[in-house]
């Protein structure tokens, strides 16, 4: 059914470099022109535990990985015993039979060839590259230079081990697999890069960042990027310095950034309702991890979408989209900086694990991302909160010679704090003009992403789950109409009028189906069934196009 | 002076030692006006709390932040735009109790900000309750027994978490004050200075004044002033401490100004192209 696809498994110990293994795998995989997916499902610990890499690609678009590996390579006995049932028909399992013996696989004796070398615990992942190499028909020469590249430490160790490797699994396999070479290299980046890069191009000048998986990462690649790009990155002492922080520095004009999953999220919201009256232009990273509480730190949920809608005590505008791909991330994070501070409101770009640490190959055309631009105040008499048709008042920045006054409690149109009645009406009315003026503007926009297809059903979907959907869709061949919002406040409902009555089903990873609720009360649909995954991983496109299958027929 | 002022309504008590306040940072501006800080570049920020009226009195651009959270804006406002010069008022609670993380990191960044607390020792606006200042066996709603708590000690606590210039100073000495905050915003670094502020519902100015005292001689060492800071008693007013050490926003990115240096859209994208090429 997908024999377009090769899909590589490894599997071991934290800190035997799995991840690292399966990266150095959608390289080789990209560099022969391939489209890659590559999900790595890792535990809350340092060392020990499971971790394993799966990445799949193919010779046309792919935006998942598979369950189902051709090759899978276990450096230990749990890795052996977890991915039992993860092979492919026709796959192979190739396991390190210094741990154990079975009768189904290919043993090889990884940690005794290892053991010959200073460096033991870190020569698995040059013997999954090796072994991967020999498989799919690469010379030798080819793989060393691979090697060569990618694990510069102790280069000739490496290579006598790949080399030792790639001859014992040779004879048996050498050659098995033959992938078809595609069209040109493409860059392959997780969501968090796509998201970092976005807000860059969009005009990030300061980040904020209290370190929390699934987020962490934003914050890292950001700190490495600061001196390149002239930005200021801070890891402040909690989320409530990170969104009050982020919150002064928009004060200046700096377009600010900052990023956290559920748990910090909870803890921003209150500075998120100071955004909301001082209309704070800020754009909060909220990538959701299974909750609640601490959960599941380094897996996957959607089940903070209500929380995101209706985050922060009071009456104000937040905005709040998701990306559907790694590649949109990016110019939906440039899209919703240039939003806020248009708006002048604070957003949240709502994301997942999945989709913020899963990487794939993109194609990006970075001319087409926004640039974030407020309306300014030209000239007469500067009244920070002026009243206006659209309920934008024009920015202005100090230094200035004028009195800019952002404050917490309601206030007048300089600033000034207030507790009368009329005044506090009027202020309400001016924030809510530009929910309006937003929908005007979205309304010319393409916020929902629509594929039309030819059966009578139509699944919904949002965020990384898109993804998911539309492999499951083609590997099961299916063809119903599927509908994305990428926004979710405000829900574009004049997008999804023509949807409302008909036969529609949901997918999310949600156990209570947040956004089938969503769906149905803001939408007004009619939603038939919902699809739900709340395991902490992903959907599996195989097992999730038996289900489509099902409710469908 | 007088253009200092808003014109908005002033509710604090008759006799507040708020008022003491607000004159003393009218007559520094134009004192640091001479000495070259242009007023433009003077920003402010206030928490919740008597104290914080303050931004809507003195007429100078910022934010009137959230209770116990405006440090955070105010090293914000820094690192985004180093040109600006930011003086952060703070109530004793605000800066001690809900927002004491925020000004330990702040004094342990050594952020080039201005801290002003004012020290009333109470939760005046709310009626009267004992704060983080507060002697031990306050009477207030929340403590009809009396407070269970000893207060902190500001001056040894800033100069531990690594403030670089901690000051005391009365708000019914308006020249002493006046000074003390010319040198803490002239000062490279974290500032911090407690202001003894009688609430005039909970205290009397005589008891205060009967007690202030001088502090002698500015210790010259880090130890000699924990030494001073743990010995003299709280209405020792003075210069505690003021050493030089390097301030946050120049470890992360040296003379940069994310906001008068940004980086263009054109070059951004070029780096973002080689970023992807190399992916």
């Amino acid at each position: 059914m997908n024999n377009d696809v090769f899909t590589f498994l490894v599997g071991g110990k934290a800190g035997e470099g799995v991840k690292k293994a399966g990266s150095v795998a959608s390289h080789i995989f990209s560099s022969m022109g391939r489209h890659v997916f590559q999900m790595d499902d890792y535990m809350s610990l340092i060392r020990g535990g499971h971790n394993f890499s799966v990445i799949s690609t193919a010779h046309r678009w792919i935006s998942s990985h598979y369950m189902k590996a051709n090759l899978v390579v276990n450096f230990d006995k749990r890795s052996c015993e977890t991915h039992v049932n993860d092979i492919a028909e026709n796959g192979i399992m190739i396991f390190n039979s210094d741990e154990q013996e079975l009768e189904n696989g290919i043993g090889i004796p990884l940690t005794s060839e290892a053991e010959k070398y200073p460096m033991k615990n870190l020569m698995f992942g040059v013997g999954a590259v090796a072994i991967l190499a020999a498989t799919i028909g690469f010379e030798k020469e080819e793989m060393n230079q691979i090697i060569k590249d990618e694990y510069p430490r102790g280069i000739e160790n490496n290579i006598e081990f790949a080399s030792t490797i790639y001859d014992i699994v040779y004879p048996d396999c050498g050659n098995k697999f033959f992938l078809e070479k595609g069209d040109r290299e493409r860059p392959i980046i997780t969501g968090n890069e796509a998201i970092s890069l976005g807000a860059i191009a969009g005009g990030l000048d300061v980040y904020y960042g209290y370190p929390m998986t699934p987020a962490s990462t934003i914050l890292h690649t950001l700190a490495r990027e600061a001196e390149n790009f002239g930005l200021a990155v801070v890891h402040a002492e909690s989320e409530i310095a990170v969104i009050n922080m982020a919150i002064g520095s928009a004060f200046t004009g700096a377009r600010a950034m900052v990023g956290t999953s559920g748990g910090g999220f909870a803890l921003m919201t209150e500075g998120l309702s100071l955004a909301g009256i001082t209309e704070a232009p800020v754009l909060i990273i909220l990538s959701q991890r299974p909750g609640p509480a601490t959960g599941v730190p380094t897996y996957t949920e959607q089940a903070d979408l209500a929380f995101a809608l209706s985050a922060g005590h009071g009456d104000f505008l937040r905005i709040v989209a998701s990306p559907t791909t790694v590649r949109e991330a990016y110019y939906l994070t440039a899209e919703m900086l240039d939003l806020v501070w248009k708006f002048q409101t604070p957003g949240i770009l709502l994301t997942e694990k999945h989709l913020s640490e899963s990487s794939m190959t993109v194609e990006i055309d970075l001319e087409k991302s926004k640039w974030a631009e407020p309306k300014m105040y030209k000239d007469g008499n500067y009244k920070r909160y002026q009243d206006k048709d659209d309920g934008i008042s024009p920015m202005l920045f100090p230094p200035s010679k004028k009195i800019i006054k952002w404050n917490s409690y309601e206030h007048d149109e300089l600033g000034i704090t207030t507790e009368d009645a009329k005044k506090i009406s009027f202020m309400h009315d001016k924030r809510n003009k530009k929910l309006e003026t937003l929908i005007d503007y979205l309304k010319e926009q393409q916020i929902v992403k629509i594929i039309r297809g030819e059966n009578n059903s139509n699944i919904f979907t949002y965020g990384s789950t898109y993804m998911s959907v539309l492999e499951a869709l083609r590997c099961g061949s299916l063809n119903p109409t599927t509908v994305a919002p990428i926004y979710l406040n405000p829900l574009p409902i004049w997008e999804l009028k023509e949807f409302k009555n008909q036969d529609n089903i949901v997918i999310e990873q949600s156990s209570t189906g947040q956004f089938t609720k969503l769906l149905k009360e803001k939408a007004g649909l009619n939603v038939r069934n919902t699809i739900k995954k709340y395991d902490g991983r992903p959907f599996d496109p195989l097992e999730l196009s038996m289900k489509i299958k099902e409710v469908l027929e | 002076m007088e253009d200092l002022k808003t014109g908005a309504e002033i509710t604090w008590c008759p006799g507040c030692g708020n008022f003491g306040i607000f004159t003393a940072i009218r007559n520094a501006i134009p004192i640091l006006e001479e000495k070259g800080i242009k007023r433009e570049n003077v920003v402010i920020t206030a928490g919740i709390g008597c104290h914080a009226k303050i931004f809507d009195y003195l007429n100078l651009s910022g934010i009137y932040g959230l209770h116990g959270r405006n440090c955070s804006n105010s090293e914000g406002i820094k690192i985004a735009n180093p040109d600006l010069k930011v003086i952060n008022f703070s109530g004793d609670a605000n800066g001690l109790a809900e927002g004491l993380t925020h000004t330990m990191f702040a004094a342990k960044r050594n952020q080039d900000i201005t801290f002003i607390l004012h020290n009333n020792s109470v939760y005046a606006l709310t009626t009267g309750q004992f704060s983080p200042l507060a002697e031990k066996g306050w009477k207030g709603p929340s403590t009809p027994r009396g407070s269970y708590e000893e207060p902190f000690n500001p001056m040894s606590l800033m100069i531990e978490a690594g403030a670089t210039f901690v000051a005391r100073s009365f708000a019914g000495d308006i020249k002493h004050l006046t000074d003390i905050m010319v040198q803490g915003v002239e000062h490279e670094g974290f500032s911090f200075i407690e202001v003894l502020q009688p609430a005039v519902p909970y205290h009397k100015w005589a008891e205060y004044r009967e007690r202030v005292e001088y502090l002698e001689k500015e210790p010259e060492t880090y130890f000699e002033a924990i030494k001073a800071a743990k010995e003299k008693h709280k209405f020792t007013i003075g210069v505690f401490y003021r050493t030089t050490r390097p301030v946050y926003h120049k470890e992360l990115y040296d003379d940069h100004n994310p906001v008068t240096q940004k980086i263009s859209r054109e070059i951004r994208l070029d780096k973002i192209r080689k970023f992807l090429s190399d992916k």
